[in-house]
Formats: C-alpha cells, structure tokens, sequence
C-alpha cells in the first residue's frame, strides 16, 4: 500500500505557469486571406547558366574534393567555396520575432508549365547545347568540351536555395556500409549476401525543406494520480487494486524550432515500412545545415540529384504534425506527476512564423533490388554525407529466421517445463 | 519455406491485444503455470520480431523531438481535479499516450 502526495504536482490552480517565469503570451490572429508569403531571394548572382570559370585559370572542369568540402579546379587545383546561406536567410533577428510566411526563392511553388530542356549557348564556343533540366544540371558542350551548368532558379524545382557538400568520401561511405551489412550477415537473405557490392555505392543530393518556425501549442486532456494500491483476497486468489486521482490537465507551450528537415520529393516522404525502406534515410537525418553554402551546380558533377517536387503548402501537413509532436514532447516534463498516465484528448498548435528554404542534402546510398513472394522492394543502406550516420535495411532468410526462433522458444519452453515438473 | 512478414506483424498485434485478457483469465485461475507453458511461444515469436527489427529497421525514423533546435518558454497550464477512480484494477490510465508523442488526438481549430 502507498500513499501519494497530490502536491507533488507542479499546479493545481487553473493557469499558473508550471515551471520558471511566467511567458508573454504570444496571440494572433491570423483570421481573413492569408497575406503572400515574404520572398527571400536566395540566388547565387555570381553565377550564371552556362559557362562559369574557375576565379584562378578559368577552367570550366570544376568538381567537388569531399575530404575539404571545397569546389576544385581539376586544371590548376585552386579550391574555394561558395558562401554560406544562413546570413542570407536569417538576417540577425531572433526566431521568437519570425511572423508569417517567408518563403527563400528557390523553395517557392513549381511552375507546371516550367521548361523541361533549356538551351544554354556555350561561353566557350557559342553553340548551343540542350540540357534536359528535370535530369541534370550541368552538362558539357559537345563541340569545346567546357562544361556547362544551371545556377538560375528554374520554377521546376532542379535548383534549390542551398546546398551542403558531402563531407564523406566515397571510401569511408562504402566502409560505413561493409560494416552495417557485415553485422547482419547471418540472417540475411543469401541471395544478397551473394550480391553485395558496396562499391556500387552512389552519392545522391535528396531535396528537402528546411523550416524554421515559431508556434505555440495547446493540449488537454485527463491524467490520474495513484495515491492508493492495495491487495484483496488470500493465497492464490491476491488481485491488486488502484485508487487514482482524476485531473482535467492543460498546457501550453511557446516555442520556436531551428532547421527541421522534412523531405520535399513525394517519392521519399512516402514511407510505409513494409512497401519501401525510404524510412531508412530518413532515420539518418539530421544534418548540419547551418553550414549549407549558396547553389552551385559544380556541387553536384560526379554525383546524382533528386528533384524537389513537393511546394510549401504540400509539405505543410507534415510541418503541423512534427510541430504538435514536438510540443508533446516539450510539455512532458510538466505531467510527470501523472504516474498512472496521461490521456490527451485535444491538441491545438497556432503557427505564428514560418520561413522556407529548399535544400540539397547529401546521402551516400546503396540499393539492393530483391523481389520476396512477387513483391519487389529495393532496400537501402543509406549514410548521412556529412556525419556518416548509418541506417539501412537488409532483406532476411526468412526460413533461418523461423528456426533460430523455434529454437530460442524450445529452449525457453523446455526450461519452463523443467520448472513445472519441479513444482509438482 | 517462407512466413508473410504482414501476418507475422498482424499475428503479433492480435497477441498484443490479447494478452491482457488472459493475463486476467490466469490470474483468476490462480496459477502462472499457464504463463510458464506460453513462455515459449512468445519467446519464439519475440526472437522473430527483434531479429526481424534489427536486419530490417522498420521502426526507426528521424527522432526530430529530440534532434531539432527547439527553444521552450517556460510552460503554462491547469490542473484541475475532477474525480477518483476508486477500486480500479487497471494499473494505468485508459488510453494513456503521454509518451506517444506521433499519435495525433482531435484537433482544435
């Protein structure tokens, strides 16, 4: 039997703050036509599309060194890089001062009329070469040999805001991977054991938006307090009942968030564990994104892109999710009073500020295409280009799996008999 | 020989479901021979599962309640007692999703 003190709880009084000092409350009303969302143009002017040179010789073949994170000249190995996108998205105000809707140039909504080829005339030679912009953004003039690169935002979503450069060299991504497989081997399926080639490994810049927002959130629910447990009954016949100490519970939380990252391609947003494995790359999120530079197509010779092709207001839904989980998550300090639980049973969030930038984030991925009963599944080992965060999936035998189980559930049960043998 | 990873799972949330009502059905019996003779299948079904889930990762995601840069204020609320549950023998609040932060509950405008 124990007793427990109901005054253990932070507040009993309806509104007190619940811990430190007492929050401006921060209310408005965003009732009418939503305003048009701020611009903030994030465009790399220094370049243009075409032929863009390196500052020291002027070479056009120019590719990014992953062990500096710098653009490289391959003719006179000058390295440089661009600049960094956060002072130009920020500015220096505090993130409890963002209110409405500030959308950076390349994460506005995608033009369905958007040119799918652009022809480029070559600096180097003046023909003219068609780039197919929904698969690439660069490409070389088949007369001159100078490359060719896309940095103006196309309203097709090929060009985001800003970039971060791999940091992980394609050595260390294929030893990251050898080592995630390498401890699932015994299980695994054996046709992929027989396949693994983790040298087929290819670095992919996936698109995302980066959000930074600021909100307050509201939940009610109900949440009970034990302050009574006792046993009835002798022998074999003991049951344990509850007392418990019903409360009606609110809470609102002010808070800001920094750089969330949800993805905007529709393809890698779907995720359904038991169809894709597209959960796997996300589990390898976050990423350091304060250190994202301006666009620069030169980022991504010698590795793959996936275009965005979600917009601000399809992404949106996801925003509000993530925001009313993490105030959840904040305000569940506050109820740890509640030892028999919580029931939330209404939520609110209001979102005064958000602001929008669309983003490449780079992720080392191996794939593996393995069709299970007819149902085909490409299962991804997926590393986190600049932290070497590691997550991936491996398709299983599941007929070794089935014995391996039998046999722990005989031992088990064996044990059990053993015990109950004893008893008699 | 090959076992269909959507019954297992479907199998394993029926089990779920279920164990509390034979948990009481052995309780009032009064006996945890029961249990003792269950231990094996459930141990087979849970080694399934946690091998299942190390290899294929269905359960992880990006954990953004803890990994993002949030800044709180100090929060605010009510709590209001409005009744006991005497004499109850569930151990915990029905419903309780304190903890399950993804589970969304109806919404206010």
């Amino acid at each position: 039997m124990s007793d427990i003190d109901p005054g253990t709880l932070g507040s009993e009084s309806t509104g007190e703050k619940i811990d430190g000092s007492s929050p401006e409350g921060i209310q408005v009303d965003l009732g009418g036509d939503p305003p048009s969302p701020e611009t903030i143009d994030t465009a790399n002017k220094r370049l243009d599309d075409g032929v863009n040179r390196c500052p020291a010789c002027g070479a056009t073949d120019i590719q990014l060194r992953p062990s500096t994170g710098m653009l490289a000249c391959l003719f006179c190995r000058h390295e440089w890089a661009e600049e960094k996108i956060e002072d130009t998205i920020a500015g220096s105000g505090s993130l409890q001062d963002l209110k409405g809707t500030q959308v950076a140039s390349g994460a506005s909504d995608i033009a369905l009329d958007a040119d799918k080829v652009l022809t480029l005339k070559c600096g180097g030679c003046g023909s003219e070469v068609v780039v197919n912009i929904n698969e690439t953004t660069s490409s070389r003039c088949h007369w001159c040999r100078h490359m060719l690169t896309i940095n103006e935002q196309v309203p097709n979503g090929a060009v985001p805001d800003a970039l971060l450069p791999f940091a992980l060299t394609r050595e260390q991504a294929i030893e990251k991977i050898k080592n995630f497989a390498g401890k699932r081997r015994l299980f695994a399926h054996r046709k992929f054991k027989d396949e693994f080639s983790p040298e087929n490994v290819v670095g992919v810049y996936l698109p995302y938006m980066i959000i930074d927002s600021n909100a307050s959130a509201d939940v009610a629910g109900k949440g009970e307090i034990l302050p009574r447990q006792y046993t009835r009954g002798t022998g074999d016949n003991k049951e344990t009942f509850y007392d418990a100490d019903v409360y009606e519970v609110t809470r609102h939380v002010d808070f800001t968030v920094d750089d969330l990252i949800i993805e905007s391609s529709a393809e890698r947003a779907n995720m359904n564990a038991f169809v894709n494995t597209n959960n796997v790359i996300n589990t390898i999120l976050p990423f350091d994104t304060k250190n994202a530079v301006q666009w620069n197509a030169n980022y991504l010779v010698g590795f793959t892109s996936e275009k965005r092709d979600k917009d601000t207001s399809a992404v949106q839904p996801v925003l509000e999710h993530q925001l009313l989980s993490i105030a959840r998550s904040e305000v569940l300090p506050s109820a740890k009073a509640y030892d028999r639980g919580v029931r939330w049973e209404t939520e609110r969030i209001d979102i005064h500020g958000t602001r929008w930038v669309s983003m490449y984030l780079p992720v080392w991925l191996y794939s593996y295409y393995h069709v299970e009963r007819g149902r085909p599944m490409v299962h991804y080992i997926a590393v986190n280009g600049r932290t070497g965060e590691t997550m991936g999936s491996v398709p299983v035998s599941h007929s070794r799996l089935l014995i391996a189980a039998l046999t722990g559930g005989t031992v088990v049960q064996s044990v059990a008999l053993a015990i109950l043998w004893a008893s008699v | 020989m090959g076992v269909s990873m959507s019954g297992l799972f479907i199998a394993l949330t029926e089990a779920m479901n279920f164990a509390p009502q034979f948990a009481t059905a052995v309780e009032s019996d009064g006996d945890g021979s029961l249990w003792l003779l269950l231990s094996g299948p459930a141990s087979a079904v849970g080694t399934y599962w946690l091998i299942y889930r190390y290899y294929r990762n269905v359960d992880k995601s990006h954990g953004y309640e803890q990994e993002t840069e949030i800044e709180s204020q100090p929060i605010t609320g009510a709590d209001v007692k409005v009744g006991e549950r005497n004499g109850t023998k569930d151990s915990s609040i029905q419903g309780d999703n304190k903890q399950s932060h993804r589970s969304r509950v109806k919404r206010l405008p």
